[in-house]
């Protein structure tokens, strides 16, 4: 399927807006974007790698040759893009369950849209909306966002004890290892291929 | 700028696909068979494009009509959409793309509207900045490493793992001695493949780590 590579999950959803609603919008983002604790449960679920909203104004869409026929739309729209691990009825339980204030304020603009609960309107929202990633790649697709989080800590941990402990005494190694090892075991678990899901 | 986070640039393009009805397989159709053959691991041309993280190509048929009473409306064209994160500036990017990925960039683009091709480097770092659209709002939730690092750090991660378990219980001089090795044994490792290889199939515990 081409929407998967690895554990990481490519999503593609596309929504109208009355155009006079896409200030208000990227007035929201604009805020989002400047205040820091507002990301904090984006931040916190730890299964995004990479994600974006993207306002097209209904002129916006690029037109490249005369011969193109110019777009004459009434809606502005908003497309979504995510890059995040786990299965797609995961990543909008989650959502509904812990952003849906979040959600709600970006998405509230776009045209019937249902509201994040109950989840089962929101998930047949999105179904309707969504559509299907021709091509996608992923540089490490054994690693999800957690697995490169913790080998980024082990990294930093490692670097710092090959420095300091060669020239240590063997009974202060063994000493300096144990905490080494206590440190960064947390961060030890396996990577590898995900389980199947939908 | 919303396309960037921290050291991350996040691209999104819109290429209008050429449109002619004379053709038995259409531009977005043949783009899509081209897709569907393309390899996704280490093979990928992405990979070759060494600071891309996560890259993907859609054709877009046409926006949704979500029902009354909302407007129904359709696209005139199809779009083809490109959405590339990556560490460092677009300009690199785009140059590196043009030169060390030019036969897949002129197979899939040269299916759309304006394309210049990719002999004329500018040409087509101007090309693909007319059909960006701008972010509005961009969430990177690791965004300061690079590909590189990030994938050194998952080297390290998983040769550690296994260097802790196969040496559990030795005495402090033969393990100071072992961690002495491996550490130059994993500073001249090969680094681990962009895109993965074809070890993705093989089971985390019978995967060779040192």
């Amino acid at each position: 399927m081409t929407n998967i590579n690895g554990k990481a999950y490519a999503m593609n959803a596309i929504t109208p807006m009355k155009p006079w609603k896409t200030p208000l919008l990227k007035l929201f983002f604009l805020v989002l974007g400047a205040v820091k604790p507002l990301q904090k449960d984006l931040k916190n679920l730890s299964f995004i790698h990479f994600a974006r909203w993207v306002c097209i104004g209904r002129n916006a869409f690029p037109r490249l040759s005369d011969e193109q026929p110019t777009e004459e739309l009434k809606y502005d729209y908003l497309l979504f893009i995510s890059n995040f691990n786990g299965t797609w009825n995961q990543y909008i339980d989650a959502f509904s369950a812990v952003l849906y204030k979040g959600l709600d304020a970006i998405w509230l603009w776009s045209e019937k849209y249902p509201g994040s609960r109950p989840v089962t309107a929101f998930k047949r929202y999105i179904s309707f909306v969504q559509f299907d990633t021709d091509y996608y790649y992923n540089a490490y697709p054994h690693s999800a966002t957690n697995d490169v989080k913790a080998a980024i800590r082990v990294q930093s941990a490692f670097t710092k004890f090959a420095q300091t402990s060669q020239s240590l005494s063997p009974a202060d190694f063994q000493e300096a290892w144990l905490s080494f090892q206590a440190a960064v075991s947390p961060d030890l678990g396996a990577t590898g291929i995900a389980p199947i899901g939908t | 700028m919303a396309n960037v986070s921290g050291s991350t640039y996040g691209l999104t393009t819109l290429s209008p696909i050429i449109e002619d009805n004379k053709l038995n397989l259409c531009h977005s159709m043949q783009i899509r068979w081209y897709l569907s053959q393309l390899p996704r691991d280490h093979r990928s041309p992405f990979a070759q494009l060494s600071s891309t993280y996560l890259a993907r190509l859609v054709v877009m048929d046409d926006v949704v009509f979500v029902g009354h009473p909302a407007c129904e409306e359709h696209l005139k064209s199809r779009y083809l959409l490109f959405e590339t994160n990556f560490d460092g500036d677009l300009n690199t990017y785009l140059r590196r793309m043009a030169t060390e990925a030019g036969e897949f960039v002129n197979a899939v683009w040269k299916h759309c509207v304006g394309f210049p091709g990719t002999d004329t480097v500018d040409a087509f770092i101007t090309y693909m900045k007319t059909c960006q659209i701008e972010t509005t709002f961009f969430f990177a939730d690791v965004n300061d490493q690079t590909v590189e690092s990030t994938l050194n750090a998952l080297k390290t991660q998983a040769a550690l793992a296994h260097f802790m378990e196969k040496h559990e219980g030795l005495p402090p001089a033969d393990l100071q001695a072992a961690f002495g090795k491996f550490v130059e044994r994993l500073h001249n490792a090969p680094p681990l493949p962009r895109g993965g290889d074809e070890s993705r199939n093989i089971a985390q515990e019978r995967r060779p780590h040192d």
